[in-house]
């Protein structure tokens, strides 16, 4: 079962996350800020993370960018999931090292539809 | 005045203001059955239709204004 | 109630305190970044939260607040005392908003207005401090999603539900298509209004080319007597094709009090009529589909109007057919859209344009190419997902190195899994060989390069689309994967990682209650044990199994023990959750009376029994009341007095062995106890010898007199009378006690102090005419045994000395009424227990005195609930009851 770390301060919007990914048969952690995502992720890969921007201690580009540092595993793709929609700020979130960047709220298929393109799981 | 209050009727004519909502609503409130004659009425302030809304009394003549009689015909049913 | 929405509520409470407690600081510390930062984030995420719900009075309101935090924490709009408060009404709402959810699971329709008042005044609060923003502006911020091309359409969810007749809509349709706006518009026009000699009625008629309208009541009271009808409670509605320019003349007076929306046009299309039944079959709707994939619109047309002819046009399916000719007629290039509406047909329900205008949005303003895959394949929605995902990539391949030049490994290698994910997820693996060589290039030359001359090349050259249903070549998808197994081998089954993952729980209160219940049912029933082993020594004669059972016991009693101590702990509370409301409350309420209050809490992390919080919490409110009110004076007395200004109001708790104690402690005007004794003895609380000697502290303990407090003491007094006797009783109730020091000029200490666990209580089990009974523990000072020469009457009063001083006694059967003598011992001594209460020493004579045991105290109920003279009952071991004395009501 493919391994999927949800990062948001907000325990709602990782239920929210948790119960679409799964329902699709996805195996989901939490995280509740940046600093405890690079905890867990660096002792275990994940397949793919889901990562909120705004978060308090560490946010979502630090984490990425620190996590995208540490080269020997983490190939895995990162969703970046955000209220802002500017240009600027998808730029600073794929500079940091996501995949794709998502505006909030996100619809459960449209989550479902992308986790399944990066993990490259056919429908 | 803009209203005539009979026994079981309140007769409107041209232009019925704000001053007019109170007692339109003790009327109304007073007679439950009370009908509303709106001929020769052209426009009602906005404090008597939220009073008719609210109320919805029974028109006994629509009024001779063609939108006025549109937005009340809707609006009172 | 879906666990989503509850884990929602739950949180967003907790938001909105953090935001008070925030605002509370900032108050003090108006440049604080950290708590700005801290005071955004909550708002933002928030509003985040929301938005997964349909709550758009709630998002639009935390969509406002959020906006001005942002402008605050970027230093564009200064803090204020006007913002905090603007910003406390709001989140004031949000929280009837959440009871409302809470109880109703909707939010009522009648919060528009209000909803859209708050949004607009915090927004004046940002553009006060800029160039006053255009009225179309501000509805955009709240109707449309702020920046970029990519969002320019609104979001399909904001639309609202239109219910058009068929004729209108297609009017409408025609319109939007024929480059007309139209424009929904929601004229709010404020309750007021009507005082400033509006009349909206009046305007909502010239709203001009009206293809529909409508007006709505939002009457708020309860019955129309009650209703106001000179406040605005009226909503209009239109439908309009009018130009912009002329609605924004025709408003520009409440441009406040408009929500203008555009309306695509496919918004317009959407079939109505009955749905009972359908001439329509599969084979019909897949003729037509292939004759539009064929460009066959002709055809397409004849098919439909052949079709019409043999349906009854009042069907649903019948008003499809025609939307289609309309489009097929006015849209011959929208395929996707003819395409959804055949579709629809299928399940006759409208079609879902949202998935469509969203690719459209997409093909429409990306510059990117976009490979054409045979769409029969795949939903329309995976390949619009996987042109985003790939032109996603495309973007950060195409972003410049970060500042030293270099591209980190993790970010090339997660760009290379993105793409070979996507082209597994449609069935195109064999390009995984070519991604992995592109990457291993790119690893090489530390460069995007090779991975971008790939995807741009696949985005040229369309891929063969040969899709076998095994395709032998997803095969090399499997050495990448085993590979980077081996390689990495870090794909350790860590469990703990995931459950540390929240490492608090929330639970049900009465989950903990039924818990708590049955340890203590626990607790009893081991009790029974050492009965048994008696038993069975006794009466049956065992021994080794009494020692056995006596053995268990002791076991079984640590276990109970430690379940007692856990589910105590577990109800523990910091006393946080009563003080955090104390700073909102003194400022408003020192506001309202124009003083000045430095407040000040210390030891909020002091925790005792829920239910011990709970109980504090309304006396404390009661005393911080009080000392705002009376305790406290104007700025410009204490300014007068030689003090500060402002008035100082700590607030402290902390623990001592067993118990909770909390001051209230002000640097007021205190308690002169010459007045307090006077209105006492007017009151008739004291006779004219106690008014003589009775000491200035004893004056004061005065103020908890029941009867003592009226209104008309207070207000010559210092005024702590009010009510403190019920505080007092409140306290008492669970086992606490009250007291206060004063000095006159200097202030007033108020101290509470309460036992830190109500759960079990420690009684003592005395026998007194043949029955047995228990005494609260806390409230006995000492036993001691009376010899009946040693008690003296005074006065039909018995007392005695006791270590020089007199202590009164009252006889246990006298008090509970029954005429029976009580018993002394062989040695004409009585059983004499003296006990605290109101701070004075009083002897209870009894039978005789047995163990002290731990209890877990049930109050009484029914009829038996009224008898003030008992606190409660218990089981004992034996499954006897055991009542239990509530000396203070008794004496």
């Amino acid at each position: 079962m493919k391994h999927i770390l949800v990062i948001d301060d907000a325990a709602t919007v990782r239920l929210y996350h948790r119960n679409i990914l799964e329902t699709a048969g996805y195996s989901v952690s939490e995280a509740i800020n940046g600093i405890e995502a690079l905890e867990k992720a660096l002792v275990k890969s994940y397949d793919l993370y889901v990562v909120d921007v705004n978060m308090p201690k560490l946010d979502g580009y630090g984490f990425l960018k620190e996590f995208r540092r540490h080269e020997d595993i983490t190939q895995a793709p990162a969703i970046m999931v955000s209220t802002e929609a500017g240009t600027h700020d998808k730029a600073l979130g794929y500079a940091a090292g996501a995949n794709l960047y998502l505006t909030k709220p996100i619809k459960p298929n449209e989550l479902l539809s992308y986790t399944r393109l990066l993990l490259g799981d056919v429908a | 005045m803009a209203i005539e209050f009979k026994k079981n009727l309140a007769v409107f004519s041209d232009f019925v203001g704000v001053e007019e909502a109170e007692a339109l609503l003790e009327w109304l409130l007073k007679n439950p059955k009370g009908k509303i004659n709106l001929a020769d009425c052209t426009h009602i302030h906005a404090s008597n239709l939220q009073v008719l809304m609210a109320v919805k009394p029974t028109i006994a003549a629509q009024s001779k204004d063609e939108d006025l009689q549109l937005w009340l015909s809707t609006l009172l049913n | 109630m879906n666990s989503l929405l509850e884990q929602f509520l739950s949180e967003a409470r907790d938001f909105l305190q953090g935001i008070g407690e925030k605002l509370m600081q900032l108050e003090s510390d108006p440049t604080s970044t950290p708590l700005m930062t801290e005071l955004f984030r909550f708002v933002h995420t928030l509003k985040g939260n929301s938005g997964l719900f349909d709550f758009p009075e709630m998002t639009r309101v935390l969509h406002a607040s959020e906006d001005l935090m942002d402008a605050v924490r970027n230093g564009r709009v200064g803090y204020s005392q006007k913002l905090a408060d603007e910003l406390l009404e709001a989140m004031d709402f949000v929280g009837v908003l959440m009871d409302e959810i809470e109880a109703e699971g909707e939010i009522g329709k009648n919060h528009a207005t209000t909803a859209t008042e708050l949004a607009q005044a915090l927004r004046s609060l940002i553009s006060d401090s800029k160039v006053s923003t255009p009225v179309a502006e501000q509805v955009s911020i709240d109707s449309f999603s702020e920046d970029g091309p990519a969002v320019k359409a609104i979001s399909w969810d904001e639309l609202p539900t239109l219910n058009l007749a068929e004729t209108v809509a297609i009017e409408l349709y025609r319109c939007a298509i024929n480059g007309d706006a139209v424009f929904w518009i929601e004229y709010t026009p404020e309750p007021e209004c009507f005082f400033k000699g509006e009349d909206p009625f009046f305007l909502a008629r010239q709203v001009p080319d009206n293809a529909w309208r409508n007006a709505i009541l939002n009457n708020t009271a309860s019955s129309l007597v009650e209703m106001d009808v000179f406040s605005s409670q009226l909503v209009f509605q239109f439908l309009t094709s009018a130009p912009a320019e002329e609605l924004d003349d025709l408003f520009r007076y409440v441009p406040d009090q408009i929500h203008r929306i555009e309306i695509p046009a496919l918004a317009f299309v959407k079939p109505i009529g009955n749905t009972d039944e359908s001439v329509i079959d599969d084979d019909f709707i897949n003729n037509t589909l292939l004759l539009l994939e064929n460009d066959d619109l002709d055809g397409v047309a004849r098919t439909i109007k052949t079709m019409l002819e043999l349906s009854a046009p009042e069907l649903w399916s019948s008003s499809a057919l025609r939307w289609v000719l309309q489009l097929i007629e006015l849209e011959p290039q929208n395929k996707a859209a003819q395409r959804l509406l055949l579709e629809s047909l299928r399940t006759l329900t409208p079609p879902d344009w949202s998935t469509l205008t969203h690719s459209v949005q997409i093909n429409s303003i990306t510059t990117n190419p976009v490979i054409s895959v045979d769409i029969s394949e795949f939903p329309e929605t995976l390949l619009r997902d996987f042109h985003t995902v790939i032109n996603a990539q495309r973007e950060i391949l195409s972003l410049p190195a970060n500042t030293s030049g270099e591209w980190s490994v993790g970010r090339l290698k997660s760009v290379a899994v993105s793409l070979i994910g996507c082209y597994r997820a449609i069935n195109q693996a064999h390009e995984v060989e070519a991604i992995d060589a592109a990457l291993q290039n790119a690893l090489a030359e530390n460069s995007p390069t090779p991975l971008l001359t790939w995807l741009e090349s696949a985005l040229t050259n369309v891929p063969e689309l040969t899709v076998t249903e095994e395709d032998p070549q997803i095969a090399t998808i499997f050495p990448v994967a085993t590979q980077n197994e081996v390689k990495f081998g870090r794909r350790v089954e860590d469990t703990t990682a995931a459950a540390t993952a929240s490492k608090t729980l929330k639970v049900d209160q009465d989950k903990i209650d039924r818990l708590m219940n049955l340890i203590g049912e626990m607790v009893v029933a081991k009790n029974a044990l050492p009965y048994l082993a008696n038993r069975a020594e006794t009466v049956f004669g065992v021994r080794d199994l009494a020692r056995e059972i006596k053995a268990q016991y002791a076991v079984i009693n640590r276990v109970a023990e430690e379940m007692q101590d856990t589910i105590m702990q577990v109800r523990m509370m910091p006393v946080s959750f009563i003080f955090q409301r104390f700073p909102r409350m003194v400022r408003d309420i020192s506001r309202k009376l124009g003083k000045e209050v430095e407040l000040v809490l210390e030891g909020e992390t002091t925790e005792a029994d829920k239910n011990i919080i709970e109980a504090l919490s309304d006396p404390l409110i009661h005393i911080v009341r009080n000392s705002l009110d009376h305790g406290l004076e104007q700025p410009d007395v204490r300014l007068a007095a030689g003090k500060n200004a402002a008035g100082k109001l700590l607030i402290r708790a902390s623990q001592e062995s067993d118990r909770v104690l909390i001051e209230i402690i002000d640097d007021g005007k205190g308690i002169n106890p010459d007045v307090i004794k006077h209105k006492a003895y007017e009151k008739g609380l004291i006779d004219e010898a106690t008014l003589e000697r009775i000491s200035d502290q004893d004056a004061v303990n005065l103020v908890f007199a029941a009867g003592f407090s009226t209104a008309d003491v207070i207000s010559d007094l210092s005024g702590r009378g009010v009510g403190m006797d019920v505080v007092r009783s409140a306290v008492e109730k669970v086992n606490g006690t009250v007291g206060i020091e004063s000095e006159v000029g200097k202030g007033t200490r108020l101290y509470l102090s309460l036992p830190l666990s109500m759960a079990v209580t420690n009684v003592m089990i005395i026998q007194s005419n043949q029955q047995i009974f228990g005494v609260p523990m806390d409230i006995v000072v000492e036993t001691v045994r009376v010899p009946s020469i040693h008690i003296q009457r005074i006065k039909q009063k018995q007392t005695t000395v006791l270590r020089g001083r007199i202590v009164p006694l009252l006889s246990l059967n006298d008090l509970l009424a029954s005429n029976v003598a009580q018993l002394p011992n062989e040695d004409n001594e009585f059983a004499t227990l003296i006990v605290r209460v109101h701070g004075e020493h009083v002897g209870i004579l009894v039978d005789e005195f047995r163990e002290t045991v731990d209890i877990i105290l049930k109050p009484m109920t029914g009829i038996l609930g009224g008898l003030a003279g008992y606190s409660g009952a218990a089981l004992l071991g034996d499954g006897s009851v055991l009542m239990v004395l509530n000396p203070r009501e008794l004496i």
